[in-house]
């Protein structure tokens, strides 16, 4: 027998909370891999920089595919960070199973993974300074820290092909599971894909993407990737740990948020958006200071 | 028939864990087997001799010094986090996260308080060997 419904209110809707902000970073990841998997050919880990100098400026579009795969991949980390803004704006967090709620939570610091690990792969002076850094705060992780750092960044100097290996296949192989999962379906949806697509041509045909100084310049600064420009200044003051501790600490912060009653919900949001506010002020500093 | 599709469903689950967990075995080898244990860099006896007639200069990333006879190496890593410092006025400067360093290799300024670390030398035919 059919009842008639009880309010007016609109019945909830099924399925996890995508919001815009979702659909287009899961969108954009498309877009990403797909540019990625089409520098491969042209790639070198063993000869980084040189390869990119060739793809830059003796393959036909390869300067394009270039600024495809970064801004693509640029807009996944901008559009993630907004679409977990809406979801905690609009207390949507628990339409989302406990374990899967986790999972989502850790595709932040994949996808950061996943940038460092592209902004390494330049090959240039910039990248190199990144991998060293990288290292060493690896390096302090307790017990197992110099297996750890060899584990995802390789023992041959000059050869990248771990962090390859990890940037195109384990990390972005995590972050598609986990998008997917989350999203409850395989392959980003068709309205997602094609508005992230046309972004990413648009900045890619206006914006373009500089090749970065040899790896043997010494220039008077150098810049870590954007993502982690607060993490460098941070650094200034802080010992090697705070670069795994400071991300793992807001991990944390982020997923118990699912867990938390009202007031207690309140104060880690607000703990959660002081750490932002923090780290916008350290990225300030280091880009004027490389002025 | 609830209970069978419980056992196929735990032992799909299980599977999947054991066969991620071996899979990052198997890399964590791989990766592992191909450390070198101390790194050799043959430097060709006539840079050193070059670098060390203009009173030092750095070859690749090693800073050479002293005199022809007895070049003195120092690593141009920084003490810091391990980016590579430059010449700068008075001695080195690290374009990472600022520390400075005197001539003779010491920090002056920034994050970093440890010296430049010094690196051995020695003769082996036209070129001289460094063990970093
Ligand atoms: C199958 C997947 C992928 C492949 C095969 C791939 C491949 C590559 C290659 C060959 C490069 C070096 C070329 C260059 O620097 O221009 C690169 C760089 C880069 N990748 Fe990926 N990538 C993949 C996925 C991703 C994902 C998922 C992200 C981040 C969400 C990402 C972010 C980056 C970034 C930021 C760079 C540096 C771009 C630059 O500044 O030049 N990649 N990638
Ligand atoms: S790595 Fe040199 S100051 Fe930090």
């Amino acid at each position: 027998m059919d009842r008639p419904p009880l309010t007016d209110a609109p019945a909830p809707r099924a399925g996890p909370p995508s919001g815009g902000f979702g659909r287009l970073s899961f969108g954009f990841l498309g877009v990403s891999v797909l540019s990625g998997v089409l520098l491969v050919p042209f790639y070198s880990p063993a000869a980084a920089w040189d390869s990119l100098e060739n793809i830059q400026g003796g393959l036909a579009w390869g300067f394009f595919l270039r600024a495809l795969h970064a801004y693509s991949s640029f807009a996944v980390l901008v559009t993630m960070a907004l679409h977990v803004v809406q979801v905690l704006a609009a207390r949507t967090e628990r339409q989302l199973a406990a374990g899967v709620w986790w999972r989502s939570v850790i595709l932040l610091p994949v996808t950061i993974a996943a940038l460092l690990g592209g902004f390494v792969l330049r090959g240039d002076a910039e990248a190199l300074a990144a991998l060293a850094i990288w290292k060493r705060i690896l390096e302090s992780v307790p017990f197992a820290g110099a297996e750890i750092a060899r584990l995802f960044l390789g023992s041959v100097p000059g050869d990248l092909g771990a962090v390859a290996l990890h940037h195109a296949g384990t990390l972005t192989l995590l972050l598609w599971f986990f998008t997917a999962e989350h999203a409850g379906r395989l392959l980003p949806d068709v309205r997602g894909t094609v508005l992230a697509a046309l972004v990413s041509l648009a900045l890619a045909g206006t914006v373009p993407l500089p090749l970065g100084a040899p790896p043997a310049a010494s220039p008077a600064h150098l810049l870590g990737p954007w993502s982690l420009l607060g993490l460098q200044g941070a650094l200034v003051y802080l010992p090697p740990a705070a670069g795994w501790l400071l991300p793992l600490a807001f991990v944390l912060l982020l997923g118990l948020v699912r867990h938390a009653e009202s007031p207690a919900r309140r104060t880690l949001l607000a703990a959660l958006a002081a750490a932002c506010a923090v780290y916008a002020f350290f990225t300030v500093r280091v880009l004027l200071s490389a002025r | 028939m609830s209970s069978r599709r419980d056992f196929l469903g735990q032992l799909w689950t299980w599977t999947g864990r054991a066969l991620i967990a071996a899979s990052g075995l198997v890399l964590f080898r791989a990766l592992r087997s191909s450390a070198p244990p101390v790194r050799e860099v043959a430097l060709d006896a006539a840079a050193v001799a070059r670098a060390v007639a203009s009173g030092g200069a750095a070859i690749g990333e090693i800073f050479v010094s002293g005199t022809a006879e007895a070049p003195v190496a120092r690593s141009l890593a920084c003490t810091h986090l391990g980016c590579r410092v430059a010449g700068a006025p008075g001695g080195f400067a690290c374009p990472c996260h600022g520390s400075r360093f005197d001539a003779a290799g010491a920090p002056v300024a920034g994050p970093a308080r440890a010296a430049l670390a010094r690196v051995s030398l020695a003769r082996r035919g036209d070129a001289w060997i460094a063990r970093l």
